[in-house]
């Protein structure tokens, strides 16, 4: 028996009252949750886990380990020294940070917008780049009269190179056809970095200044360990030789937060400044 | 010496690939030409050359008697692909462009012409709009605006019209005639296209390129008149014929091709 082919009539098709309809996306305030059920059930293992741990490993009225609750109890009990320890550590931060991030936006672009600035100077940056800054800290502290220059120099040099091989590779793989509209439109000089190259290269440099971030966080706290009389590295530092390590921990913690804060900012800025991308 | 376009010559080749083999062509100021050409007949090619955005490895490039060294706000060329910055909204898409060809003008001044523009290809809605926010016809027509808001005496279009629907398309190529037919001096316009149609409708001349490597194979003078209507002319005689000689010297490059 041969099976007869039967279209859709009109009425199959919108069989619907699309005001009745319900809405594809459910966004209520429980389906938000349930989204993150996962990162809340890794959290609270985390929290169990280093729970068991304490209790397990750390044995005795100071232990190597000291539990959450303890942890919770120094973090509270610390805060005022640690805001003024985050300040102190920002005047060192915000300052090599902006530097580098300016300087290597700049040289950046400049550098991979002329295939003679590329011969010339990445030969240079080639053999500069992947010396580690920590070696320098030692040298800074010797040539700068203050620690604070010292560990400011120290956070430039970390986060320049990421951010300069960045905005240079971002102007070097400029569209061709943004390239040849400029020409076009006769745009040259700081014009042509202005309106072309540097907004092209915006998300290579946003890459380039997240991995600075994270360097100059890095190298902040290590700088900080050396001669530092406030701030977040000396915060640890400093309790970790009372062996105060409920403190400690607590330090760590509000470091880890402190960056975490600072990264967040950082992609904030980078979402809205690359709105064509979305 | 030639008042508009002169190649004399010239010949392109990308490695050991020749793109354009002594190619001649004079394009007199004020002309309109059509060329049409199988794929990889090297028209983008001589439309980059003409820009100035490639060199040539043999012959020379006039414009109104002058070499051609470069790109110059004199050669504006819109590309086949959307070319607008997506950083920068329509309106500032093209007022960087009339800032170009009026260096004087201030911003305000810059963002009424640009609006003029837009509103000209039938952008009025979108012109606060990205280029991300508009579909592929929309921008090419961003582009065009950009292109009339240069003000270049010799317009290069490189297949411009080929993502847009068939309304918009009749109605900006429309505009193109209307805007060489009312610009003073007369616009100089070479365009690029695969529309044997659009050819002949836009085109005082219409010029065939062969290819591998790309050469002239036809070269023909559209009659007068000037001011043209789209019915009676696709209605003409002249047309019927003019579309049948196109379509035999495509069809035999084709098979002089295959046969190679």
């Amino acid at each position: 028996m041969s099976e007869e082919t039967v279209f859709p009539t009109e009425t199959d098709v919108l069989p619907f009252d699309l005001e009745q309809t319900p809405p594809c996306v459910d966004d209520s305030y429980w389906s938000r949750l349930w989204a993150y059920r996962d990162a809340v059930l890794v959290w609270t293992g985390l929290l169990l886990a280093w729970s068991l741990l304490s209790v397990l490993v750390s044995q005795g009225p100071n232990p190597l380990l000291p539990s959450p609750v303890a942890t919770a109890q120094a973090l509270w009990d610390s805060l005022p020294e640690l805001w003024r320890g985050t300040i102190a550590s920002l005047l060192i931060l915000v300052p090599g940070f902006a530097l580098a991030t300016v300087l290597g936006i700049v040289t950046g672009l400049w550098v991979g917008s002329s295939t003679r600035l590329q011969r010339a100077l990445f030969p240079v940056a080639r053999v500069a780049a992947p010396v580690p800054p920590t070696v320098y800290i030692p040298y800074a502290i010797a040539i700068l009269p203050t620690f604070r220059l010292s560990a400011i120099f120290v956070v430039f040099i970390g986060a320049f190179w990421p951010i300069f091989q960045n905005a240079a590779a971002g102007a070097h793989a400029l569209e061709a056809r943004h390239r040849d509209s400029a020409r076009i439109l006769g745009l040259k000089g700081w014009e042509y970095q202005r309106q072309v190259v540097f907004p092209a290269a915006l998300p290579h440099i946003f890459s380039g200044m997240a991995v600075g971030l994270g360097f100059a966080f890095i190298l902040l706290t290590v700088a900080e360990l050396f001669g530092a009389n406030a701030g977040l590295g000396r915060f640890v530092q400093y309790y970790a030789d009372f062996a105060d390590y409920p403190r400690m921990v607590a330090g760590i913690l509000y470091t880890g937060l402190v960056t975490y804060l600072a990264m967040t900012l950082l992609d904030r800025v980078r979402q809205r400044a690359l709105f064509w991308l979305r | 010496m030639s008042d508009g376009l002169l190649l004399d010559n010239v010949s392109v080749h990308y490695g050991a690939m020749p793109i354009l083999d002594r190619l001649r062509l004079e394009v007199p100021s004020g002309q309109r030409v059509s060329l049409l050409g199988a794929s990889g007949s090297g028209k983008s090619t001589l439309l980059r050359l003409v820009a100035g955005l490639v060199k040539p490895n043999r012959g020379r490039l006039n414009w109104r008697g002058q070499p051609i060294q470069g790109t110059s706000l004199e050669r504006g060329l819109v590309f086949q692909d959307y070319s607008l910055f997506p950083w920068l909204s329509m309106v500032d898409n093209v007022a960087l462009a009339v800032g170009k060809a009026k260096p004087q003008a201030g911003k305000a001044e810059r963002r009424e012409t640009a609006v003029h523009f837009l509103r000209q290809v039938g952008l009025d809605e979108a012109l606060g709009k990205f280029p991300f926010e508009l579909s592929g016809g929309m921008q090419q027509r961003g582009a065009i605006a950009r292109l009339l808001a240069l003000g270049s005496p010799l317009l290069l279009m490189d297949e411009p019209f080929g993502a847009l629907d068939p309304v918009n398309r009749a109605r900006l190529q429309d505009l193109l005639v209307e805007i060489c037919e009312t610009a003073r001096p007369r616009k100089t316009i070479v365009f690029v296209t695969h529309d044997v149609d659009e050819a002949l409708y836009l085109g005082d001349r219409v010029i065939m390129l062969g290819s591998a490597p790309g050469r002239i194979i036809a070269d023909l003078i559209v009659p007068p008149p000037r001011r043209r209507d789209r019915r009676t002319l696709f209605e003409s005689a002249t047309f019927h014929a003019l579309r049948e000689q196109i379509a035999a010297c495509l069809q035999a490059d084709t098979l002089q091709r295959l046969a190679a």
